[in-house]
């Protein structure tokens, strides 16, 4: 049972395409597991063809038909269907066939951060945010930490529990900055998490500087 | 190779051979996946690109001298992916929507040169094939309300949905643009989803969604 879902301006956002690229994936996740916010998407982007319907108009140059069916038959529109990369590690298994699609090719690169809890990053050629897996041992707990920026986490199997309550499998968590909690995993069974990190950036002195490796350096 | 018959060229008056009130724009879509009917995508690119050129325009970060460019690939795009088109998943406009808001993203990326060629918005949205029975009749539930209320809504929330929509902006940037706590413009953006009777989950009603409190 799904209990926490995007809210409906996230939802919105995702619709029309002004999230990063790390938080449209996060909300795609949910989508795998939630069919009701699939619907609501889908309604979401009725609303983008309507909008778009009834907007304004432009008139387009004379000769764009005849550009676009000279490329058309020249076949430069076809494109060769990228090689599916096959990620090898022992999570991807358990993960939506979504998720795993995202992964890179071979093993992943897990980071021990305590004991019980390991981090491996995704990369998507984003900046700003971070996208990473993470994954607590049964019964494990993640330290108490702070966030710099939101964070949102999917629940990907398993499930684990903080002061506020216990996520399952599609449940979709919001942190904002400031909000303190300590995760844990459920006794039985290790918890696997997708998670996306905004990372700001930092005034230091007088230096501005980007700090990618906020998130796996939990304080 | 035969060429575009002549009456289907430019802009202004391409495809109103075959295009009239009411034109079922879904069918013509079919005819192209089904047929590679040149007639009938040069009734849709007749109908939808000025929509597209003025949609891209008005998105932020995308020039009126790109703007056709992107037009251009956006209906290439339609062209290729018409076979997978399906008007149970989806009507023509969420459809040609959907494939203009992707090329937008993908471009924009591109722009911004975060790897361009890694992640395509195609890949990170997992647009669903088939929606179950139950999927179908919330979706018709939801395009009927839409169609009735979209119209309807008070100004205020049509203005945010519009700015989101159309100039690609999220919840914070309208906030700054109309000079709004944050918290206002969510609230407005609920308001018209429950007007529209969206995402009705009990979760939704009471506010609870993450503990979230709206303003």
């Amino acid at each position: 049972m799904i209990n926490r879902h995007p809210e409906p301006d996230l939802l919105v956002e995702y619709a029309t395409g002004s999230l990063s690229l790390a938080q449209t994936i996060a909300v795609t996740t949910h989508l795998q597991f939630c069919e009701e916010c699939r619907n609501t998407v889908e309604s979401l982007k009725d609303i983008g063809g309507d909008i778009l319907q009834a907007g304004e108009s432009a008139a387009v140059s004379d000769g764009l038909l005849d550009r676009i069916m000279d490329c058309i038959e020249s076949g430069a529109e076809a494109v060769a269907a990228p090689v599916k990369k096959i990620c090898s590690d022992e999570v991807a298994t358990d993960l939506p066939e979504y998720v795993r699609n995202l992964l890179p090719e071979g093993d992943l690169s897990w980071r021990k951060l305590t004991s019980s809890l390991k981090v491996a990053p995704v990369s998507v050629g984003e900046q700003d945010h971070e996208l990473s897996l993470h994954r607590i041992n049964p019964g494990g707990k993640a330290p108490e930490h702070d966030h710099h920026g939101r964070e949102i986490t999917v629940v990907l199997k398993g499930s684990f529990s903080d002061e506020e309550g216990v996520y399952q499998p599609g449940d979709f968590i919001v942190r904002e900055p400031g909000d303190k909690h300590r995760p844990f995993a459920a006794r039985n069974e290790e918890c696997i998490c997708l998670s996306v990190l905004e990372a700001p950036i930092r005034l230091t002195g007088l230096k501005r500087v980007l700090n990618p490796f906020l998130s796996f350096s939990p304080s | 190779m035969s060429k575009t018959p002549v009456m289907m060229r430019s802009n202004g008056t391409a495809g109103r051979g075959l295009a009239h009130e009411g034109t079922n724009w879904n069918t013509m879509i079919e005819r192209v996946g089904q047929n590679q009917d040149k007639e009938a995508f040069s009734a849709l690119f007749a109908h939808f690109s000025p929509f597209l050129k003025a949609f891209l325009i008005k998105s932020g970060g995308v020039t009126p001298e790109s703007a056709e460019e992107l037009v251009q690939e956006t209906m290439i795009k339609v062209w290729r992916k018409a076979p997978t088109f399906s008007a149970n998943q989806a009507s023509a406009s969420t459809w040609m929507y959907t494939i203009a808001r992707n090329t937008r993203i993908d471009w924009l990326r591109k722009q911004n040169r975060q790897n361009p060629d890694d992640l395509n918005a195609d890949d990170i949205y997992d647009e669903r094939e088939d929606p179950t029975p139950y999927s179908s009749l919330v979706q018709i539930r939801n395009k009927k309300q839409i169609n009735e209320q979209l119209g309807k809504l008070p100004e205020e929330q049509a203005e945010v949905l519009k700015l989101m929509y159309f100039q690609g902006k999220s919840g914070q940037q309208v906030a700054d643009t109309l000079g709004l706590p944050l918290g206002t413009v969510k609230s407005r953006i609920r308001l018209a989803l429950n007007k529209m009777k969206l995402g009705l989950m009990p979760a939704f009603e009471e506010g609870i969604v993450k503990g979230s409190s709206y303003t």
